[in-house]
């Protein structure tokens, strides 16, 4: 059975009430990653708002990021900075305040930063296209022709720039190795 | 060489010179003897100085007249400014040399006695010569550039014979304020001159005083430029308000007094004005201004002399009155009058001052006159030669003082100064009366001296000078000034100052016995009989008593006197405490406001540094906060500007 | 007719407000590694507002994927890195407070 156009009984499309639902979650579980107390459940959140924009970018069209953000970004990232706080984690983590005392300007500042943003970018003139439904753009192979086309040189940089950071991590991490090991 | 009548000339600059610089440099060595070569350079002076100043004053028709110039060589040479330093003797050159240089010589002669006792010998002879060339070249300079560097040497020699024992304070003090006087006179000097600059581009004499008298100078122009020259003589010529210095500088060695201080260095201002006589004519205003110092200075320092009892100091107030006297006499226009008062003025206060040394110099050092007396027994010599230097300042014919002292007051009455003629009789009056009380308190009555039995008659070497200046003491006013006007001085100089009378509509008029010059010579000899008999009648013998009646009666009048009528205490108020009230409140001005300035910027400086180094707190958030607070103050003046 | 996800702005006004709570994290909390995740939301922020235009705008058709991609790996490299960083500091200095890292402070 088709779905019905809208939502029985609210009356707004799937999709918006897709995006709404998904934008909810990320707006949510990105506050609480922020200001959440344990530091544990704040990178458990992360990974609740990277899974969530991973929604979003579906809606948007754009599978292959979605697919990449949940490969890369959740698989990968989140997983590693689990481990980092693991390896960082002191006795006194819960007795400790969590916030600088410059905690009330930095929330002055980034809530005026917030407002201009939206504000400058929803009222500007974009003259963007009008979908019915959701976005319907074109398709990976234009994507993949523009990155291995006209941007093969920032594709190349960028691989480069891994390989250097993966290099850079192993050396920081290193432990310091023993003089006698050395010269033995 | 006599290809001109100048050829010696330069050696009367020269001589001078080679016996200061040998006697500085050798003197020391040479000790007693260190006076032979500075004497005989003089000596030298002397005979080329007559050789030159004789035919001037007789009319010579190269020397006299206008005179010959001769120029040595270029001084400055600036685009269109051209100073240069060259020799010009005329009649009036003449009347000075014969002066400047007989009273040096005789001064030199002395002074081998007088400071025979002094250790330092050889620097005095050094310094009288160094005077010499100094007052020479004032003397006989054509560019005023050169007048004006011959005034501040002249000036320096001062200072340094003033100074001479300046182991001692007084006379160091003496000479600071001698040439610091001065300087302020100097001030206005230097500003003539430059006023004299900026309107005839020079300050060759001869072309500024042609410039005069074809009225390139008149009015205001005039006035001030004139009256800022005139102040260069006021300082140097301690006319008032800048007199203080001379009574100061009695503190020097009486030789000194006698060379500088009488006959010499004070006249400078007096010929400074006459040399420039066109341009003084040229203004009527500072003509009566001259005068009216001249003749008020006369009057002031006679008062003064009335009261004091220091024998150089009577002597010092005395010279102070004789030169408000030549003032008085430029001021009326009588030019004449005052250069032949300068003269034997010259002479007879020389006379006086070295006798005045002799007497000291036989009561053992002592100067107070209330410590002297009876002495006209013991030294018999200065006591002839100090009456007739005392008869001829007292105007008394027929010796030199009556002569040029009748006709400056004749000339200031007949040129219708009635108001001049009137005080200069009351001072001739005055003087006549404090110069017998000298010879009274010092030479008659009972003796007061401390220790009678060493009084002694002088050496030769200072007698024989007194002797040599009573005669033209006696003689030199007949010589130069008889005829009445039609004397040598008159023929001498009447082509010097025609131009300058010219200018002030004077005629020459023919001398009249029975006429109006009879009358004022009667009356000048009236007024100088009764000062005289009045002072003799009062200090012939010890007349305590009386004279201690008289003071009492005129208390206020005898203590303003005796105080010099409190000038130098008004100074010290003045300029002394005040100005040390003002140099107090600079300092503190330049402490608090100009230090505190430079010191406050340095502590605004860093202390906004200690402030704006809070800012740098290491952490790496807050300077993230700080980005994130730029970046919206930009985004948001970007909206409301662009939007 | 979508109200919502059919149109540009409603994507805009979520990558702000995304961005601005990112922001808010990376200047008040104490701890690196809250920092370090702080900068992640930041980043995805944008990475949204890239696919947005990309989506949105047909000048700028496959451009706004490989954009995002691009700005994944490169945020990859960041974390690998400054993650490393922060576990080579704690070792130094016992603690992952950064306001304890001050020896720079004058």
């Amino acid at each position: 059975m088709p779905l019905p156009p809208t939502i029985p009984f609210i009356g707004i499309t799937w999709a918006d009430a897709l995006f709404l639902l998904l934008g909810g979650v990320v707006l949510g579980s990105a506050t609480l990653v922020v200001l959440g107390r344990d530091i544990i459940r704040n990178g458990l959140m992360l990974i609740l708002t990277l899974g969530a924009l991973a929604g979003i970018y579906v809606v948007l069209g754009a599978s292959i990021v979605a697919g990449a953000q949940v490969l890369v970004y959740i698989g990968a990232i989140s997983v590693l900075i689990l481990f980092a706080i693991m390896l960082t984690q002191s006795k006194s983590a819960s007795a400790q305040l969590n916030f600088q005392t410059q905690a009330l300007p930095a929330a002055l500042a980034s809530a005026l930063i917030g407002i201009l943003l939206a504000v400058a970018l929803g009222a500007t003139q974009w003259g963007s296209t009008v979908y019915n439904d959701t976005p319907d753009p074109a398709g990976t192979a234009t994507a993949a022709a523009v990155l291995f086309g006209p941007w093969l040189l920032a594709f190349e940089v960028a691989s480069v720039l891994i390989l250097a950071a993966v290099i850079g991590g192993i050396y920081l991490a290193m432990k310091p190795a023993e003089s006698e090991e050395i010269e033995a | 060489m006599t290809d001109t009548p100048l050829s010696t000339a330069p050696l009367l600059l020269i001589l001078p010179l080679i016996g200061f610089a040998f006697t500085a440099a050798f003197g020391r060595r040479l000790g007693k003897r260190a006076h032979i070569v500075p004497l005989v350079a003089i000596a030298a002076v002397w005979v080329l100085a007559m050789g030159l100043a004789i035919p001037a004053l007789l009319g010579d028709p190269a020397l006299g007249g206008e005179g010959s110039s001769l120029t040595l060589f270029t001084w400055i040479a600036s685009g269109d400014l051209i100073f240069n330093v060259g020799i010009h003797v005329d009649g009036l050159t003449g009347a000075l040399l014969l002066v400047v240089t007989s009273v040096g010589a005789l001064v030199h002669l002395y002074s081998v006695g007088y400071m025979s006792h002094d250790g330092s010998y050889w620097r005095f002879f050094a310094y009288l010569n160094l005077f010499m060339f100094s007052m020479l070249l004032l003397v006989l300079a054509d560019n005023l550039l050169v007048v004006f560097a011959a005034w501040e040497l002249v000036g320096l020699s001062s200072y340094l014979l003033i100074g001479f024992w300046y182991t001692k304070t007084a006379p160091g003090l003496a000479a600071k304020k001698a040439f610091i006087t001065n300087r302020v006179g100097d001030v206005g000097f230097a500003l003539g001159l430059m006023g004299l600059v900026v309107v005839f581009g020079s300050l060759d004499i001869h072309t500024v005083l042609a410039g005069v008298e074809a009225g390139a100078l008149v009015g205001p122009a005039a006035t001030v430029i004139a009256l800022l020259i005139f102040c260069g003589a006021v300082g140097k010529s301690a006319q008032f308000p800048l007199h203080v210095w001379l009574p100061d500088a009695m503190e020097g060695p009486t030789p000194v007094s006698a060379l500088i201080h009488a006959a010499t260095m004070v006249n400078a201002g007096v010929y400074l004005v006459a040399r420039m006589s066109p341009l003084f004519a040229a203004s009527h205003d500072a003509m009566l201004i001259v005068a009216a110092i001249g003749i008020f200075t006369a009057i002031f320092a006679a008062s003064i002399a009335f009261t004091q009892t220091d024998i150089k100091r009577v002597l010092a107030f005395s010279t102070l009155s004789q030169l408000g006297y030549m003032f008085a006499a430029l001021g009326v226009g009588a030019w004449i009058p005052a250069i032949f008062h300068l003269i034997t003025h010259g002479f007879f206060k020389g006379l006086l001052f070295l006798g005045s040394g002799s007497v000291i110099h036989a009561v053992n050092g002592e100067q107070e006159m209330t410590k002297m007396g009876g002495l006209w027994r013991k030294i018999p010599i200065t006591y002839a030669t100090m009456l007739i230097g005392t008869v001829a300042i007292a105007g008394l014919p027929p010796l030199a003082g009556f002569f040029s002292k009748d006709e400056i007051l004749g000339e200031a009455f007949k040129f219708g100064y009635t108001w001049v003629w009137f005080v200069g009789m009351i001072v001739a009056a005055m003087t006549a009366f404090y110069m017998f009380r000298l010879m009274g308190l010092t030479f008659w009555g009972k003796s007061r001296v401390h220790d009678e039995s060493h009084v002694h008659e002088s050496p030769w070497t200072m007698t024989l000078p007194l002797i040599i200046l009573a005669v033209p003491s006696i003689a030199i006013g007949a010589a130069l000034g008889f005829p009445f006007a039609d004397g040598v001085l008159v023929h001498a100089l009447e082509p010097i100052f025609h131009p300058a009378s010219e200018m002030l509509g004077h005629e020459h008029e023919a001398w009249t016995l029975f006429g109006i010059d009879g009358l004022l010579m009667l009356a000048s000899v009236t007024v100088a009989s009764i000062g005289t008999v009045v002072g003799v009648r009062l200090f012939r013998s010890d007349n305590n008593e009386f004279l201690g009646r008289v003071t009492k009666r005129l208390q206020p009048l005898y203590d303003g006197s005796r105080n010099r009528w409190y000038f130098d205490d008004l100074n010290d108020l003045v300029f002394v405490r005040f100005g040390r009230k003002v140099a107090n409140a600079l300092w503190w001005f330049d402490r608090r406001v100009v230090d505190g300035t430079v010191n406050g910027v340095a502590t605004l400086t860093s202390s906004g540094g200690r402030g704006l180094r809070q800012i740098q707190t290491g952490r790496v958030q807050n300077y993230a906060l700080g980005i994130a607070f730029g970046l919206v103050a930009i985004a948001a003046a970007y909206l409301v500007i662009a939007g | 007719m979508s109200m919502i996800a059919g149109h540009l702005e409603p994507y805009l006004v979520l990558s702000s407000l995304l961005f601005s709570i990112g922001a808010f994290g990376f200047l008040a909390r104490r701890n690196a590694i809250s920092m370090l995740m702080s900068i992640e939301v930041m980043l995805n922020a944008v990475n949204l507002a890239a696919l947005a235009f990309g989506a949105f705008m047909p000048t700028l058709a496959g451009q706004g994927v490989a954009f995002a991609l691009l700005i994944i790996a490169v945020a990859a490299a960041e974390a690998t890195v400054g993650l490393a960083i922060v576990i080579a500091i704690y070792r130094n200095r016992k603690t992952p407070l950064v306001d304890e890292y001050d020896a720079m402070r004058q």
